[in-house]
């Protein structure tokens, strides 16, 4: 990305802003801004007391209460950990066939291999609303009602419909020679899949993982109709059900103590939101270059 | 030697020549799939993943719209009775048409603003401060989407929310309201929830495509005096219709099917001032039991979206590839 916008600034290097110039910079400064204000709430928000989040909503509130981050923890971290362990599992098993898949459709030569492909890619134009309700039976039918498999599972069996899409197109860049002179070695297929793609598809594979990744820390519908037991939820339905009871009745722990639970409220959706912020830091560049990718070819 | 080779390729333009090709490609592909049985050994996990996960479900909710069904009780034929009790019932017509009201909005916000603002960040000279933009496109993107409803949700609470509060702060008081509690007002809450609207995947994957352009073009239109709104309608947009399509569908995807913030914010309320038919379907399902009559919506549902898609499909066509780079 960076390389596209240094070409782009290269040729008005002394022209004169124009008026439109600094037009632009203001009303996007101004748009920017006003989509940045919720962000500043929130952090704001949690840092402060009943009384301040009453009388001061829009400042920053000193001394900070870190303690609102502490209680906030208590119950938004088994939360967290639920919905990391549904993570793991998931994208391990999403990544490995999304491998197999890609490297099978896009290096090896087999009757029906386009029509097995087309199957699969099919499966990309059925609508979530078809499938969520006779889903849900199919899995109540198979006795994983309020199981953590039911949150795996279409993580692993649908994760790799966009995934082998993505990583046919990705391995068939790599070049075939290097997988001539492994084949004259004697390398077998899995040696193919193992020793040369996974380390020449890692750019795929993490732009697949970083999607995937937000997908399941945003789930909310199929956990909130599969789970029942507060200790298997992930951290949407966790954070909704924490918000009810946190407006009507209140938080056992919470309420008790000297601030009322708007702060600790807030700051657990802070806490919610930094495996994402995390994420980015580390892997901003593959999520957004495969934004920009699917964007050029859907 | 010289013989035997001669042998083959004499026996070769034999079959060749009896005129039997279909026959001997047969055999060919029988033992080209037994050959590579490695590729269809490396695929069966996900078949039959997909098999029992992906494929059954739709197929079977197809089914099973036409049947009275609930866990644990055997599914009964009941013909189209669900889809003559949908379209009879008297809250049906007010839920489609919030659906197209949503749906025409979310082409607004999600493929319309986008679009400007991607095109106005495009034409920024200094390089820094695009980057600084780009950044901070993204910022309110690492926010989970639940997280963001949520705090929209305190934002119009009526009594601690900051827009009564402002409007108080002005002098305004008197239009302060139950923003989502009101009928009158509650379904444009939903619509204005994430004002403006700029950040998130659309004003990237626009800027993507922007990006892709070929420098020359910009350069040509500059030199035939071409700027501004009129390079916007006759160079940026036709350039980026892939990206519009996808935008455009997606709009109309969320528009038809998403009910998650409706859900959070008002379930539907007040009264039905706020349903569409992906909550009533939700609603139906797991509240009352009606699996079957939830299957039927959901069917609805996705002949709707088939058919947009289709239709965006046809009218919006990108620009041939040759003006990338």
């Amino acid at each position: 990305m960076s390389t596209t916008t240094s070409t782009q600034a290269a040729p008005p290097a002394r022209r004169p802003l124009r008026y439109y110039q600094i037009g632009s910079h203001l009303f996007i400064a101004v748009m920017l801004l006003l989509s940045l204000i919720p962000t500043y709430l929130l952090i704001t928000w949690s840092f402060k007391n009943g009384l301040q989040y009453r009388w001061e909503r829009w400042a920053i509130s000193f001394p900070l209460r870190w303690r609102n981050y502490v209680a906030a923890w208590d119950i938004v971290g088994d939360y967290m950990i639920n919905t990391i362990i549904v993570a793991i599992f998931g994208l391990m098993g999403m990544l490995l066939l999304s491998l197999i898949g890609g490297y099978v459709f896009a290096r090896m030569d087999f009757p029906f291999r386009e029509t097995l492909y087309y199957a699969i890619i099919a499966l990309l134009m059925v609508p979530w609303v078809l499938s969520f309700i006779p889903a849900y039976m199919v899995y109540v039918r198979l006795g994983l009602l309020n199981n953590r498999l039911a949150l795996i599972i279409p993580e692993l069996a649908g994760g790799p419909i966009f995934g082998i899409f993505l990583m046919r197109a990705f391995i068939s860049g790599i070049p075939e020679e290097l997988y001539e002179s492994a084949r004259c070695d004697g390398a077998g297929v899995l040696d193919l899949i193992g020793r040369i793609t996974l380390p020449l598809s890692l750019p795929g594979l993490a732009t697949l993982a970083v999607l995937n990744f937000i997908g399941v820390w945003n789930s909310f519908l199929w956990p909130l109709v599969m789970i029942q037991d507060d200790e298997k939820q992930m951290i949407a339905v966790g954070l909704y059900k924490l918000a009810r009871s946190a407006t009507s009745g209140g938080v056992p722990g919470w309420t008790s103590q000297d601030f009322s639970v708007w702060g600790p409220l807030y700051a657990g959706y802070v806490i919610a939101s930094l495996p994402l912020v995390l994420l980015f830091i580390l892997l901003g560049k593959f999520y957004v270059e495969g934004l920009v990718d699917s964007g050029l070819k859907v | 030697m010289t013989e035997g080779t001669g042998t083959v390729q004499q026996g070769s333009a034999a079959e060749a020549g009896k005129g039997i090709p279909s026959r001997s490609r047969e055999l060919s592909t029988w033992q080209a799939m037994r050959r590579s049985w490695q590729a269809y050994a490396l695929l069966a996990p996900i078949f039959i993943l997909l098999l029992i996960f992906n494929y059954y479900p739709p197929i079977l909710g197809l089914l099973r719209a036409f049947y009275r069904w609930r866990p644990g009780v055997e599914a009964s034929f009941v013909g189209l009775q669900h889809f003559g009790v949908y379209f009879t019932s008297p809250e049906t017509g007010r839920e489609l048409l919030n659906m197209f009201k949503l749906l025409a909005f979310f082409f607004f916000s999600g493929a319309v603003v986008p679009f400007i603002m991607a095109v106005l960040i495009f034409r920024i000279r200094d390089t820094e401060s695009k980057e600084l933009y780009r950044l901070f496109l993204i910022i309110p993107m690492l926010v989970p989407l639940i997280v963001v409803i949520l705090l929209w949700k305190q934002i119009y609470d009526p009594n601690l929310g900051v827009i009564n509060g402002l409007l108080e702060q002005f002098g305004l008081g008197f239009l302060a309201r139950n923003w989502l509690g009101d009928t009158a007002t509650a379904l444009y809450s939903i619509m204005f929830m994430g004002f403006p609207w700029v950040s998130g995947v659309g004003t990237l994957i626009y800027l993507g495509g922007l990006g892709q352009i070929s420098e020359s073009i910009f350069d040509a239109c500059e030199v035939d005096g071409c700027t501004g709104l009129r390079r916007t309608l006759q160079i940026d947009l036709p350039l980026v219709l892939g990206q519009v399509r996808l935008m455009t569908i997606l709009a109309v995807i969320a528009g038809v099917t998403s009910f998650q913030q409706i859900l959070v914010l008002t379930d539907g309320g007040p009264g039905f001032a706020t349903m569409v038919p992906g909550l009533t379907m939700f609603h139906k399902a797991f509240r009352t039991q009606q699996f079957g009559y939830a299957a039927s919506i959901g069917m609805v549902l996705f002949v709707i979206t088939f058919a947009a898609t289709l239709a965006v499909n046809r009218t919006v066509h990108p620009a041939v590839e040759d003006v990338r780079h």
